[in-house]
């Protein structure tokens, strides 16, 4: 197994999307489901970091010269992966939210419970 | 830059200045989109002959993130100003209860996030301004917090995040194989690579941008989202917001990638979407999902000519989205007093309201005539350019499709003219309110947008002229790659 060990990040966080995206698919609890958003976006910011990581490597500061040789880690991503972050926490809130009103119009939140809209 | 950034302002101080009065607020949408509205006009005559880049940190593209104003940029954040600005003038009088200063700052942030998905040259940018868009778009479909809106709200927002969780996949993917976000530089690229893991990343992105264009197997949250939000919501959902998600994807399939092996796909895509939309809007007594329906209707149409890729298909495709984003916006707009009036959303309510709301049910049978396609109106010309763009190889195959695309207009044509006659011949239903005509009928802020809208209609469809030497340009911006390439990165 140790052809893996290079891939170990990406296996890690396609593991986590996979296991998010069965989350919203399987489980009727909205709260569960959220959960499973919230995995699916964990993953994502993962496979983000990883895509510009090096074994090793610093952060791109060019202020001591003796640093400047050396491999450095993409900053890019991480700059996307912060704002990713941020937007992934504010539909989580909003998400949590909306459940909170659901169980005060509904009483349950199990998603099979609450049909009244159809095709 | 300024298209985006005074109305991004001006949402953020809305909340301020709804500790002061509530009165305030209602205004304050109205004025941005005005002003939104009279920048463009002046930038378009300027962005036809060349597109304009705007560089922020002061690096030259690729590097750091700019904005690219088009004609089709400046085309569509033009409709969106127009479309926005006739909205909340509508919305002034007609949302009242709840949140209001929430409720015209998340608006804002809605049309935001559509301007700035039409301007962004990053990909990234790109997503950002869509998940602006979305996270608003939720929370304004659940506005009234009523059991329905809540619900469909929950339901947009599960199939709208896990389709924003696909983009961002599909954003790592291109960032790992090209090492950049901008979008001309990506297509400068996408050769070097094998087609194999372009398409991965295409995959992705297209499934992502596709849940908010409600395609077909990814349209289920639309018909409850759009009959559920206050009516003044849907004509921008229905108008705007589809329309944008559209837009990222024909810009991601096109100038990113330069596809054209894709179009079989999309073409089938685009039919299915179109039947199924017209067959399930065929059988609503709802009037509002009817409608939301029949968007998806229209997307399948939209789909299908954008997927004939050709310049005029473009062209037509741009030229229904205009179309669509006219007339849904004010059939919803008009529908939205009706049902406040009357309380309830069944057809057969509506019966005998062309004599209780004259205007309001003369412009709702404006806006359904111009969707199926009557001569007068913007709709016909807008139908008109698809079926020739369509016919124009004479492929056996795609007058076969055309032939489809003519039956689901019949199906549109039927359900349109049965609520029209059900509006003007049949005799009210039993109980209605006594008939008090100068009551009955919308207020003035209300009836003026919709008006606008229904004389914008006419005046298109007689002199089609006035938009369609506009959407050439915009077609092309879309269709070539080359082009774009050399306007933004200069090589």
């Amino acid at each position: 197994m140790s052809f893996l060990a290079g891939y170990v990040q990406y296996i890690g966080s396609f593991g986590l999307v996979l296991i998010g995206l069965y989350i919203v698919l399987v489980k009727t609890n909205l709260i569960k489901v959220i959960l499973g958003i919230n995995l699916i976006d964990t993953g994502v910011n993962l496979f983000l970091v990883s895509v510009g990581y090096i074994r090793m490597g610093t952060a791109p500061i060019f202020s001591q010269a003796e640093a400047a040789g050396r491999e450095m880690v993409d900053p890019v991503p991480q700059a996307l992966v912060l704002t990713a972050i941020v937007i992934g926490v504010s539909v989580v809130a909003l998400a949590l939210s909306v459940a909170i009103r659901l169980y005060e119009h509904y009483g349950t939140l199990n998603l099979c419970k609450i049909r009244e809209l159809k095709w | 830059m300024l298209l985006i950034a005074a109305p991004l302002g001006l949402a953020f101080i809305t909340p301020l200045l709804g500790l002061l009065s509530e009165r305030l607020t209602r205004y304050v949408p109205a004025a941005a989109m005005a002003f939104n509205f009279t920048l463009g006009l002046l930038l378009l005559p300027r962005v036809l002959r060349e597109p304009w880049i705007v560089e922020t940190a002061g690096l030259r593209p690729p590097f750091s993130i700019h904005l690219v104003a088009g004609p089709l940029g400046v085309g569509l954040s033009l409709l969106i100003a127009l479309v926005g600005l006739l909205v909340s003038i509508y919305a002034i009088g007609y949302v009242r209860e709840g949140p209001v200063a929430k409720y015209h700052t998340l608006y804002l942030l809605l049309l935001v996030g559509a301007t700035g998905m039409v301007l962004s040259a990053d990909l990234f940018n790109l997503f950002v301004f869509f998940e602006i868009l979305c996270i608003s778009s939720y929370a304004l479909v659940g506005y009234r917090g009523d059991r329905a809106g809540i619900e469909s709200s929950a339901k947009y927002l599960v199939q709208g995040a896990i389709g924003s969780s696909l983009i961002l996949l599909g954003i790592g993917f291109v960032y790992g194989l090209f090492g950049t976000l901008s979008m001309a530089d990506i297509a400068r690229n996408v050769d070097s690579v094998t087609p194999m893991k372009v398409f991965i990343s295409m995959a992705f992105l297209i499934t992502g941008f596709g849940v908010e264009a409600a395609v077909l197997p990814l349209n289920a949250w639309l018909p409850d989202a759009h009959s559920s939000a206050p009516s003044s919501i849907s004509a921008i959902l229905s108008g705007i917001a589809i329309k944008a998600g559209l837009y990222a994807v024909a810009r991601v399939v096109f100038t990113i990638y330069g596809a054209d092996t894709m179009p079989m796909l999309v073409l089938l895509v685009g039919i299915l979407t179109l039947l199924v939309g017209e067959m399930s809007a065929f059988s609503q007594n709802n009037i509002k999902r009817l409608l939301a329906y029949s968007s998806i209707g229209q997307i399948g149409l939209i789909v299908f000519a954008l997927g004939l890729a050709s310049a005029s298909g473009v062209q037509g495709a741009l030229f229904l989205v205009v179309s669509h984003a006219l007339a849904k916006a004010l059939l919803f707009l008009s529908v939205g007093y009706m049902i406040y009036r009357t309380g309830s959303m069944e057809i057969s309510s509506l019966y005998g309201m062309g004599r209780r709301m004259p205007v309001s049910s003369l412009c709702f049978t404006i806006g359904a005539f111009s969707l199926v396609g009557l001569p007068p109106f913007i709709g016909f010309a807008a139908k008109f350019t698809v079926i020739r763009a369509a016919l124009a190889g004479a492929a056996p195959l795609l007058t076969a499709l055309v032939a489809i695309v003519l039956l689901g207009t019949v199906v549109e044509g039927a359900y349109f003219f049965r609520i029209v006659q059900g509006l003007h011949f049949r005799p009210p239903p039993e109980g209605a309110a006594p008939e008090q005509t100068d009551q009955y009928e919308a207020p003035v802020s209300a009836l003026v947008p919709i008006c606008l809208l229904a004389a914008i209609i006419v005046a298109v469809g007689l002199y089609p002229g006035v938009l369609t030497k506009y959407l050439g340009p915009a077609a092309m911006d879309l269709l070539d790659k080359a082009a774009y390439i050399h306007h933004v990165l200069g090589v």
